[in-house]
């Protein structure tokens, strides 16, 4: 799967600007690979932005690839953003741009890590090579708390403040559309549904989880 | 208030009053004292009654305070709790919030997540410490903790993640835990931790310490007995009753009344746990202990004071009644002249003083005139015999002291009666007071006059013996020698005066007034103006004032005896008759000479009884006598006698209880007799007459009556007295006047008896004045009735021989004795 032609750095919000971008394409794009546009809400209906979304397929899973320039900014004494979803293999750095020092950690299976007390952007990144979730505090500061979701698909997202998402150059195919949310019970998988994308057109879907709360 | 005849004037007066306040006086005492104990009676009854509420009051507020303190030991054990779930929950917090520990979680190694759990666990004192994951099964325990605990802990967690951070009391098994669940972040929720403290002593003990109640927890299964789990009771035997009866309220704890109250600590499918707070009810009330002491001291306080006041209350009444009873006293013993204490109070106290005084004065002057009306004469004015006597007796009582003589003169006017009947009785009010007049005016300065009654008057005469009395006595006699003159009547008043003095004549003033009235009598009847007392005629001399009661003893003793004294016709010689004589044959004096008791008889009026003694005994003889000749006899009536006027009736008695004949009797009467009362003898003479009894005027020829009046009187005899019968052979003059009375007589149609017949030339001269009936011892003494049986006997026996005969032939004839 292609990406779009990318400088590496700030990859995440060119990510969402290229999804924006996509929607637009995808109203004149080639036939072949459409426009997904995913609605979550919570369990009260209501649009659930923070969600992690991302669509699995035996394809979408040999289309893989890590990504790059991925970063969580410590600012404010908050991880920023708070969920982030990269492919299996990606670094993550963790620039501090507080005054204070940080103590990241992670107990997840998935990644289990520290980076003791820094300033500044730790010389290595750190690489999420296995699927799953993991769970991100800071051993100072009890309040910050940030997700990796690392996935084995080039298509994947965040919702953004009005909980919709759009994946754009979603080749058609079955999927399994995935969906998660920090305030999810803890331990929770990623709500599971399936999905089919036509081979052409847009395609929207709406996913709700249940028990989510913004 | 009048004056009752028993008592003395001065006493009765006020004597009811001195009783009523004597009774009073008893009491005294008493009332005093009832006034103290019902002072003290009604403080005692308020304070008690005070004492019952404000004691009841204390009981109900120390109930309610406990009560209160009850409900607020459960917010107290509330806060225990609380204290106690937030040091777990910070124990907790901070082994959740510990990186090794929850790096220890992260790497599942078991042996270090109990190891961590059991340290942080004892740093908090907390026996049960655990390790819970996301889906609130039990991961690990702590090493200290019972392994068994795990599936009830699993079953409590549900509950525990509601109030995360907070205390829940949970049944573990059959212990309540407290238990705290924080959860464990990293950062998102990676688990639990659970730290829990068993509600155990320590926390009774605790409770007990904070909440100063007694705290108990009981386990109540499902099934099985309450059980005892802790108790602040040392020893936690004693909390028994908490496990037996769960009912809240009083119940005894220790020995002592406990208030209880339960809470319900924890439930849970095994059953629940109880909190049972208990409060000494005792305790609660020990500090009013205080007040009610205090009360008590304030009752007995009060008690002395109430008592101190109504003990000097009590005082201030009886002191005054106790003085009153002691005035009454005072004018129960006649002492009017002190003033009642007292009176200048203003209370009821005072009046009744005032009241008191009032009447005290009142008395007094009734008493006075009370006094006046009794030692004062109304007619005159002039003191009466009561207080005659009592001035005599002052007197004598001074001249005791000074030895001053004192005389007492006593007047009776003569014939005053005689005024009165034929003047009227007001016209001799009036001349007894014209004779009071006098006899002041006669008197001298000093000297007392008093009228005793009737006629009678009597002077006392202070440092005076009976001559210089004599001399005052001869004073008033010439006084009466002037005539009266009053409503155109002219009066001639004389009186007998007889004086009586002292020391001279007798001890005591009823002595002395008993003698100067004996020497009156002697004067009236010797026609004497005044007389002095002479013991020789007194007839109530000291050996006679007993004859009175000797007298009556005599007559119902028979000691008294009829002598006969022969009257014989000086004619004939024969025995005519008889006069009946009395003598006393006294069982000690032996035969007691008429002279002796005949006067006195006379003065006591017991001459009566003597009279009809001596006609009862004469009547008893009549018929015997008359067998003899001697038909009549003579009995003598004395002036009593005659002012008798059932005297009539009561011969006809004797007469019929005899069956004796009443012209069998001779009745003979003095002069002086029938001159003391003319009009009432002449009528009882009369009566006497036409019952046929023969009257004769005795001593005739001594007395004042006229002849003129004797024509008048039914007399059938005359009876020369022998004063003038004994000296007529020697005495020409007593031979004339006894010559002129017999041919005076016959000319009346009486006949002459002459006693005092002594010789043979009496009776032969007698014989040649035509006497005739003679009578003396020339014939015979008086004898007894027997004697005089054989006289007469011996006497008709005689050779017949005129009584005229010579004396010479009848010298030496038997009859002389």
């Amino acid at each position: 799967m292609p990406l779009p032609c990318p400088p590496p750095p700030a990859r995440a919000r060119r990510g969402r600007l290229a999804a924006a971008l996509g929607v637009l394409t995808a109203l004149a794009g080639p036939a072949g690979a459409g426009t997904l546009e995913v609605l979550v809400s919570d369990g009260a209906g209501k649009p659930l932005p923070g969600a992690a979304v991302f669509l699995e397929s035996r394809e979408a899973k040999a289309a893989s690839r890590p990504a790059a320039g991925v970063e969580i900014v410590q600012s404010n004494r908050q991880f920023n953003p708070a969920v982030t979803v990269v492919p299996v293999g990606t670094s993550v750095a963790f620039p501090n741009r507080d005054t204070v020092r940080h103590h990241l950690y992670s107990f997840s299976p998935v990644k289990k890590f520290e980076i003791k007390l820094y300033v500044g952007t730790p010389a290595a990144p750190v690489v999420f090579d296995q699927p799953g979730i993991a769970a991100l505090g800071c051993n100072i500061h009890d309040n910050m708390a940030a997700w990796v979701v690392v996935v084995e698909t080039p298509h994947h997202g965040v919702t953004p403040a009005d909980g919709r998402l759009s994946l754009a150059q979603v080749p058609p195919g079955s999927y399994r559309l995935r969906a998660w949310h920090p305030s999810l019970p803890p331990g929770a998988p990623a709500l599971d549904q399936a999905l089919v994308v036509p081979a052409s057109g847009n395609t929207q879907t709406a996913v709700r989880l249940a028990g989510a709360a913004p | 208030m009048n004056p009752t005849p028993d008592d003395t004037p001065p006493a009765a007066p006020t004597g009811w009053l001195a009783r009523g306040l004597q009774r009073l006086h008893p009491r005294r005492q008493r009332l005093s004292g009832r006034i103290v104990l019902v002072s003290l009676g009604l403080l005692l009854v308020v304070q008690a009654a005070g004492f019952v509420v404000i004691s009841e009051s204390i009981d109900r507020n120390a109930h309610a305070q406990l009560a209160e303190r009850l409900s607020l030991a459960e917010r107290v054990w509330h806060r225990l709790l609380d204290q106690r779930a937030t040091k777990l929950a910070q124990g907790a917090a901070v082994l959740a919030a510990d990186y090794g520990m929850r790096e220890a979680v992260a790497s599942g190694d078991q042996d270090t997540l109990r190891s961590a759990l059991d340290n942080h666990g004892s740093r908090i004192g907390a026996t049960l410490a655990a390790l819970l994951d996301t889906g609130l099964a039990v991961r690990a325990l702590g090493e200290g903790s019972d392994a068994t605990l795990a599936p009830a802990l699993a079953r409590a967690a549900p509950q525990l993640a509601q109030h995360p951070g907070s205390g829940v009391v949970a049944l573990i098994g059959h212990t309540p835990y407290q238990l705290v669940m924080v959860p464990m972040r990293a950062p998102a929720l990676i688990g639990w931790v659970v730290m829990g403290f068993p509600l155990d002593q320590a926390l009774v003990d605790d409770m007990q310490a904070v909440s100063g109640l007694h705290a108990t927890l009981l386990a109540q299964p499902m099934q099985g007995a309450t059980a005892l789990l802790a108790s602040s009771f040392k020893p936690t035997a004693q909390a028994a009753p908490l496990v037996g009866t769960l009912a809240d309220g009083d119940l005894a704890l220790a020995g002592e009344p406990h208030l209880v109250a339960t809470w319900p600590v924890a439930s849970g499918d095994d059953g629940r746990i109880l909190l049972r707070l208990a409060g000494s009810v005792a305790a609660a009330v020990a500090p009013y202990r205080g007040l009610e002491w205090m009360l008590a001291m304030i009752t007995l306080l009060g008690l002395a004071l109430f008592g101190t006041g109504s003990v000097w209350t009590a005082r201030r009444v009886t002191r005054p009644l106790r003085s009153l009873v002691r005035a009454s006293e005072r004018l129960g013993q006649g002492d009017y002249d002190q003033p009642l204490q007292h009176a200048g109070r203003s209370d009821e106290i005072g009046e009744l003083s005032r009241a008191f005084d009032h009447m005290r004065i009142s008395v007094s002057a009734q008493r006075q005139q009370i006094r006046t009306l009794a030692y004062r004469d109304r007619l005159t004015g002039l003191p009466n015999r009561l207080q005659f006597r009592e001035l005599v007796q002052q007197a004598i009582a001074e001249g005791a002291h000074t030895g001053q003589p004192l005389a007492v003169v006593m007047l009776d006017l003569d014939r005053f009666k005689h005024v009165n009947d034929v003047l009227g009785y007001a016209f001799g009010d009036r001349l007894l007071e014209r004779v009071a007049e006098r006899l002041q005016s006669v008197v001298r300065d000093g000297d007392v006059v008093a009228r005793l009654g009737g006629d009678e008057f009597a002077l006392l005469m202070h440092r005076t013996d009976a001559d210089l009395a004599s001399l005052v006595a001869q004073r008033v006699t010439a006084a009466f020698e002037v005539p009266m003159t009053l409503d155109d009547h002219t009066v001639d008043l004389s009186a007998g005066l007889g004086i009586a003095a002292w020391p001279a004549h007798a001890a005591d003033a009823d002595a002395l007034l008993s003698r100067a009235e004996v020497a009156m009598y002697a004067a009236k009847r010797h026609t004497a103006g005044a007389q002095v007392y002479d013991p020789a005629v007194d007839t109530a001399s000291a050996l006679n004032l007993s004859l009175l009661t000797e007298l009556k003893r005599a007559v119902a003793g028979n000691e008294l005896r009829l002598y006969l004294q022969p009257k014989i016709a000086i004619a004939t010689g024969a025995v005519c008759g008889a006069e009946a004589l009395v003598r006393w044959q006294h069982p000690e004096r032996g035969l007691v000479p008429p002279m002796q008791f005949i006067p006195f008889a006379e003065q006591t009026g017991f001459i009566r009884q003597l009279t009809l003694w001596m006609f009862e005994q004469t009547a008893a003889e009549q018929v015997a006598l008359a067998l003899l000749g001697v038909r009549r006899v003579s009995v003598n009536l004395s002036t009593r006698d005659l002012l008798d006027q059932e005297l009539p009736e009561k011969l006809d008695a004797i007469l019929r209880r005899h069956q004796a004949v009443a012209d069998g009797f001779c009745l003979e009467i003095t002069e002086s007799a029938i001159m003391d009362d003319p009009q009432r003898a002449e009528a009882t003479l009369n009566r006497l007459a036409e019952r046929g009894f023969k009257l004769s005027i005795d001593d005739f020829g001594t007395g004042y009556s006229s002849l003129a009046y004797l024509k008048k009187l039914p007399v059938n005899e005359l009876k020369i007295d022998k004063s003038f019968v004994m000296a007529m052979e020697k005495d020409a003059g007593d031979a004339k006047i006894v010559r002129s009375t017999i041919d005076l007589a016959h000319n009346l149609g009486l006949t002459v008896v002459a006693e005092g017949v002594e010789n043979a030339a009496v009776l032969s001269l007698l014989h040649e004045l035509n006497c005739d009936e003679g009578q003396g011892y020339h014939m015979s003494k008086p004898l007894p009735v027997d004697q005089f049986q054989d006289w007469v006997a011996r006497w008709q026996a005689r050779p017949p021989v005129a009584a005229g005969t010579p004396a010479a032939q009848r010298a030496g004839a038997p009859l002389l004795h």
